[in-house]
């Protein structure tokens, strides 16, 4: 389809559409915030903040009202408010891209702090686009859109796809499903991805071969070797990448399989401590809520191994916190929550391995004395699932009488 | 082990606010008869290891009750 700019849900929207959109707009939201995650809605507010430069945040729209609250949101900080300066004409496609050096633009974004209370990073346009190519080579691209728009993955790929006027295929949540369907009818080319939603579609898509798909990226989570093995079989002619991208810092880099090859524009800015861990430049990470977090190095708490000059593999994802199928959860922030209930005196928080999502969340709790175990179990489950994103809330609990903690108090979570 | 199943389904279909199918259906598909979404797969196979000792997903070939029953039962045999 001509022009197209979005498909998703059974609409299509084609750039000249969106571009109307955009200049009709009479408000401006400086916070995005749409329930369902709606794409079309959050790109179209994310163009009119590029087009009229001016800062916005960024809010997953699965947030609830306690965890909005706790960030400091209210509703009303919600509402969109009227616009200075309204232009008689939408703009032109290249009126917005040749504004893409905005001055006063910024997207702020929340990510799992490390105090239990969700934390805000602002980044700037270059900082954020830092990997967007753009040029002849990548014009004629299809994107599957596989990720939750409102978080630093789906950014990526909209910048990418957004920058080379690039169709995007929406294959989240409930379209997943009809991501076989999607890429024939589309002619999807490129793929990016968490490992645990390529899992999750992998029995569909193994029946077939897709010749057109030319690269499957993964991001968001670990590598999955064995999963990639099998995923050359069903995209031949596809290279598998694999993305380094954080928050806070953006996408960092991009590897061929397991391995990352540090480029000579960030092989300064990157270094390995006495502990093998992975600390990024500061120049590379967004401004944070409290700035005095970082210093110049921000330590990503990620374990690596070089195995070669400018070469090196993860060994282990920062143990503070657990990934969800991608989605990076505190367990903290959960607990603080869990142990809101009354009749649960304590909680703990641990991930459960397995081969969907990569972890699970459970809870072991301890219960008040004179508090019933169904009674609480049903609170604690209402509770969690009323305030939390749904990958923070703990799938299996338990009880116990109570928690074990490191010899300096910390909860054991192994 | 079909009994244990059904349990599995039945308190994981309760904890999550949805209704249990009334009885387990080999053909019924996982992801489009049951809605169940990634974490409420990952949920079933913590849930199926536990009891059994066999990662179903694995191998990421499970579609339906009869694919899980098929995993079991192929781990208890072996």
């Amino acid at each position: 389809m001509k022009d197209l700019f979005l498909a998703a849900g059974g609409c299509h929207y084609t750039y000249e559409q969106l571009l109307k959109d955009v200049g009709s707009r009479g408000k401006k939201c400086s916070r995005i915030f749409v329930k369902g995650n709606e794409p079309y809605q959050i790109f179209v507010s994310v163009v009119h903040s590029l087009w009229l430069d001016y800062p916005v945040e960024l809010l997953d729209g699965d947030f609830s009202e306690e965890e909005l609250n706790k960030m400091g949101i209210q509703s009303a900080d919600l509402q969109p408010s009227l616009i200075d300066r309204r232009s008689e004409h939408p703009p032109s496609y290249e009126d917005v891209t040749a504004l893409l050096r905005p001055k006063n633009w910024t997207l702020s974004l929340y990510t799992s702090g490390t105090t239990g209370r969700p934390k805000k990073v602002t980044h700037r346009y270059d900082a954020l686009t830092r990997q967007v190519k753009t040029g002849s080579r990548w014009e004629n691209q299809v994107w599957g859109f596989a990720y939750n728009p409102t978080h630093m993955a789906g950014l990526q790929v909209f910048f990418q796809a957004f920058n080379n006027k690039n169709p995007m295929i929406y294959a989240f949540g409930e379209e997943q499903k009809q991501l076989p369907d999607l890429i024939d009818h589309y002619q999807i080319t490129h793929l990016s991805a968490t490992a645990t939603y390529y899992r999750n579609i992998f029995p569909r898509l193994q029946s077939k071969v897709y010749p057109g798909v030319k690269r499957v990226t993964f991001g968001g989570e670990g590598f999955d070797e064995r999963l990639s093995e099998k995923m050359k079989q069903t995209f031949p002619h596809a290279q598998i990448r694999n993305v380094y991208a954080s928050t806070e810092a953006g996408s960092v880099f991009a590897g061929n399989g397991r391995t990352f090859t540090l480029s000579s524009s960030i092989k300064d800015l990157v270094k390995i401590n006495e502990h093998q861990e992975l600390l990024i430049h500061h120049s590379l990470v967004g401004a944070l809520e409290n700035a005095a977090d970082v210093g110049e190095w921000l330590n990503t708490g990620d374990v690596v191994q070089e195995i070669g000059e400018n070469q090196f593999v993860f060994v282990s994802r920062n143990s503070d916190f657990i990934n969800v199928g991608g989605y990076r959860v505190n367990p903290l922030e959960v607990e603080a929550v869990l142990t809101a209930v009354p009749g649960v005196e304590d909680a703990v928080v641990k991930g459960k391995k397995n081969s969907v999502t990569g972890n699970l969340l459970t809870a072991e709790l301890v219960k008040a004395a004179d508090a019933e175990e169904d009674q609480v179990k049903e609170a604690v489950r209402k509770h969690a699932a009323d305030t939390l994103q749904p990958w923070k809330v703990p799938r299996m609990l338990t009880f116990v009488e109570e928690i074990r903690k490191t010899r300096t108090g910390k909860k054991v979570r192994e | 082990m079909q009994e244990k199943l059904a349990e599995i389904f039945m308190d994981m279909f309760q904890d999550n606010g949805l209704s249990a199918p009334d009885r387990l259906d080999p053909d019924l598909h996982l992801r489009d008869d049951l809605n169940m979404d990634s974490l409420m797969l990952a949920e079933l196979t913590v849930r199926v290891e536990s009891e059994f000792s066999v990662d179903i997903f694995e191998d990421g070939l499970v579609e339906t009750i009869g694919d899980v029953v098929k995993k079991i039962e192929g781990h208890q045999q072996s």
